[in-house]
């Protein structure tokens, strides 16, 4: 077995020096012996989060780990199992043992490797082990556990770990939440979790959010293995699907790789590169005005002038690097067209039903519909100035208000009788209430129109 | 100059401490009340740019009027001036100068208010009620930009009542936000749009939402040049997205956490998840808070990805919040913002605007 490299020690607590078989054991030593609210008995995962806890939950400050020997007691460092451990502690404990195994015979250090080995391998087939390469941001560590197959979400997966290892690294970003909403897989984001304490963070990939509306929706769209959106953010690239997430794991590899390289500096790219190439990764040479800087952006140096030039010409060029070129997810299921799933077992969204926004629900009550002018009081206190009294809603060819009142007439009105028609007056308003009635045209159906086309806006007709 | 219902001259004088009664949980926090605050709910705030001394706030209601305040250093809140909409309020913004106010409204209207004057013209027309307003100033050109339940995005000069631009959404613009040369827009059905403004407005990306739920709130964040970088996206379900525009590495750098929920996972009862009402971020240190229905507002730094803050519960759900230009006040509305419907909704209860010192609880964490 090459996985000399592991730990090259029997997992052991930092806190206190004692040695464990198994680092799953190490890791329940340390959350019940150091990492245990003494108030509440909560048992967290790491030092800080405890901190943390203690500070959010009981507005108490610790500042030392409980039960851990002299020099070891630092509550702002954040150890896990195994990982975090300093090096030069490391060091010192590997002479420490060094010392103690020579006294000992070889054969017997043998022995204990080759069945720590085993025991890893066993131990990650059957249970899931934390990734001990958990990156910071931005940071990819190099996969330091080599005995720890790191495939995450596959607990039924034989043995035959180590080919998967040289692909696996470069999914760690995007991995983790391959693992299905297991518990441990919960607190295995652990330092965003600790840190947003009280509330659980959700990696990029969401995963993890035990209640889902949005989760069991992906399931039906899961192509077996091969989830497409791994680069993308907020979106679940698995769930439960763990026997079909192991070959995805190994077709995985190609399509990350490409967009986890090395971590890149952390440059200061130009916000919009130039159309063409915004799809792909941000390319080089783009300057700060959007356009690439070996071509001369002569149209940088159009004179200032109040008015644009024709909208469509602009807008069509800059369009077409719509990089949503899917059709909105299968997780519209939680946006039915007219109403939202609300309920869950396990939460509840505090939102009416319908899937239109608060703003919206309350505007169509009569009370707020009454556009008449309060009495008493001049509407806007002014003359209306002679040009913006010619104001007329501008778009041609868009249908007012479902007959509700013919486009605007009255010039120079402006007294708050913007919509100038006496017709708006509530009882001539349609109830217009219902939600389903109006929200159907605008479901998802027609994928963003590019620009240029104008459908037709049909303001929700009578509505306001 | 109309001063809600006062005689003349300064308003009252400024009591900014309401002796809050034992039980009454209307301001937990204990921060500043703003005097004459608006009678139906606050929609919309927003506090005058750098161009003008001292701290004016500008809040938009329910009740279809816009109140500005003049802000103290000492905490006193001075009414100064009102102007009123013929519907309800939706979204306010300062011009980069300071001296005016561009107002948006139900009434499917938009007007600037001239402070010196106090003068307030139409200046936008769209055929639904106007949901967005940002001030924008290029280098070569400025302009209002509009956004409207009517799908359209428009870009108006002020002195022309037909738009420099329309731009078609996708749907209903339900959010929105300006920083030069970027803005954003989040619309219903999770459509969420990016645009550079640079040369002149259009349409730059359209971005695959983080969220899974209806979007209600979006902030754009700068990187350390202090250029615009990413944004934060709010939804309905108690849920941020950070998102950057062109990350090194997107799976890493792009997240999403939980805020105003009740209960941890632990206990039996289903846990209650309230809307994200409004995301500002500390124009210093990029920091945000984050405030909800929930009640409770929330500071947070998105780089060392932790929470900074969680306050106490208000009684009323939190319907907007703002900074000042320095980051030295950090302004939230207490007001219902129909999150239960209209069955709570209590025409009694009083609206709030709390003010408070947000120059020490919105440093950054340092990283580990």
């Amino acid at each position: 077995m090459g996985r000399k490299k592991k730990k090259q020690l029997k997992p052991w607590c930092w806190y206190c020096n004692r040695d464990f078989d198994d680092e799953k054991i190490l890791i329940q030593h340390q959350k019940a012996k150091h990492f245990k609210c003494h108030i509440c008995h909560k048992k967290l995962y790491t030092g800080p989060g405890l901190a943390i806890h203690c500070m959010q939950v009981h507005k108490e400050t610790i500042d030392a780990v409980p039960n851990a020997i002299p020099g070891r007691t630092d509550i702002e460092l954040e150890i896990y199992g195994m990982e975090g451990i300093p090096e030069k502690d490391m060091d010192e404990r590997r002479r420490l043992l060094e010392q103690k195994t020579q006294a000992e015979s070889q054969k017997k250090k043998q022995q204990d490797d080759s069945d720590e080995y085993d025991d890893d391998d066993s131990a990650a087939s059957t249970s899931f082990q934390p990734q001990p390469v958990q990156p910071q941001q931005g940071y990819i560590p190099p996969m330091a556990q080599p005995g720890l197959p790191p495939v995450p979400g596959a607990p039924g997966m034989p043995p035959g770990i180590p080919p998967l290892m040289p692909g696996v690294p470069p999914l760690m970003p995007g991995m983790p939440p391959v693992m299905p909403g297991m518990p441990p897989g919960l607190h295995h984001q652990r330092k965003y979790t600790q840190s947003f304490c009280g509330e659980n963070i959700m990696m990029p990939m969401g995963g993890m959010m035990p209640p889902g509306p949005g989760i069991p929706p992906l399931m039906p769209g899961m192509p077996p293995g091969i989830p497409p959106p791994v680069p993308r953010p907020g979106i679940p690239p698995m769930t439960q699907a763990q026997a079909v997430s192991a070959p995805g794991i190994l077709n995985r590899p190609p399509a990350p790789t490409a967009t986890v390289p090395a971590p890149q500096p952390p440059v200061t790219k130009p916000l919009f590169p130039s159309a063409g190439q915004a799809q792909a990764a941000v390319q080089g040479p783009v300057g700060t005005d959007f356009k690439p800087l070996n071509s001369t952006p002569a149209t940088t140096t159009e004179p200032p002038k109040p008015t644009f030039p024709a909208y469509t010409q602009s807008t069509a060029s800059t369009t077409s690097t719509t990089n949503s070129t899917a059709a909105k997810p299968a997780a519209s299921i939680t946006s039915k067209p007219a109403t939202l799933t609300t309920t869950s077992a396990t939460s509840k969204l505090i939102h009416p039903d319908e899937d239109i926004s608060l703003e919206e629900r309350r505007a169509q009550l009569p009370k707020y519909q009454r556009n008449l002018p309060r009495p008493g009081q001049a509407p806007i206190g002014n003359p209306p100035v002679g040009p913006i009294g010619g104001m007329m809603p501008p778009q041609p060819g868009i249908p007012q208000q479902q007959g509700m009142r013919p486009p605007m007439p009255p010039h120079g009105q402006y007294g708050g009788h913007h919509q100038g028609m006496p017709g708006y007056l509530p009882g001539a308003m349609p109830p217009y209430g219902q939600g389903p009635p109006m929200v159907p045209p605008y479901q998802g159906g027609p994928p963003r129109p590019p620009m240029g086309m104008r459908p037709p806006v049909m303001s929700q007709g009578g509505r306001y | 100059m109309s001063l809600f219902g006062t005689t003349s001259g300064f308003g009252t004088s400024g009591t900014s401490m309401f002796g809050s009664t034992s039980t009454d949980n209307h301001n937990p926090m204990k921060d500043i009340e703003v005097t004459s605050s608006p009678d139906d709910s606050i929609g919309c705030l927003s506090f005058s740019p750098p161009t003008l001394p001292g701290n004016f706030l500008i809040a938009g209601s329910w009740a279809n009027d816009v109140r500005c305040w003049e802000v103290q250093d000492s905490g006193q809140t001075i009414p100064k001036a009102q102007q009123m909409h013929t519907g309800p309020v939706l979204d306010v913004c300062w011009s980069d100068d300071g001296s005016k106010v561009f107002t948006a409204s139900c009434d499917k209207t938009a007007k600037m208010w001239d402070l010196n004057s106090n003068q307030a013209i139409q200046i936008a027309q769209h055929d639904a009620p106007v949901k967005t307003i940002y001030w924008i100033k290029a280098p070569n050109y400025s302009c209002v930009m509009t956004g409207s339940w009517d799908k359209t995005l428009k870009f108006w000069d002020t002195r022309s009542s037909n738009p420099m631009m329309v731009l078609q959404l996708p749907e209903r613009c339900y959010c929105a936000d300006v920083i030069y040369p970027m803005a954003m827009v989040a619309t219903a059905e999770r459509g969420l749009i990016v645009y550079q403004l640079e040369n002149q407005p259009s349409e730059f990306r359209r971005i695959e939402s983080p969220l899974k739920h209806q979007h209600r709130c979006v902030a754009i964040f700068k990187d350390k040049q202090n250029k615009p970088t990413g944004f934060a996206l709010g939804s309905i379900e108690g849920r941020v997205a950070i998102h950057y525009i062109n990350p090194p590495n997107p799976a890493k750098d792009n997240f999403t956490f939980k805020c105003h929920r009740s209960n941890g996972t632990n206990t039996s009862a289903p846990q209650d998840i309230y809307a994200v009402n409004g995301i500002a971020f500390h124009p210093v240190h990029g920091t945000l808070a984050t405030v909800g229905s929930d009640g409770r507002f929330s500071f947070w730094d998105k780089d060392a990805r932790t929470k900074l803050k969680t306050s106490e519960q208000l009684d009323q759900p939190i319907s907007a919040c703002c900074f000042n230009h320095n980051g030295n006040i950090f302004a939230y509305a207490s007001s219902y913002d129909w999150s239960k419907g209209h069955e709570f909704y209590n025409p009694q209860k009083k609206n709030y605007i709390f003010l408070r010192n947000a120059a020490e609880e919105l440093k950054p964490r340092n990283k580990k």
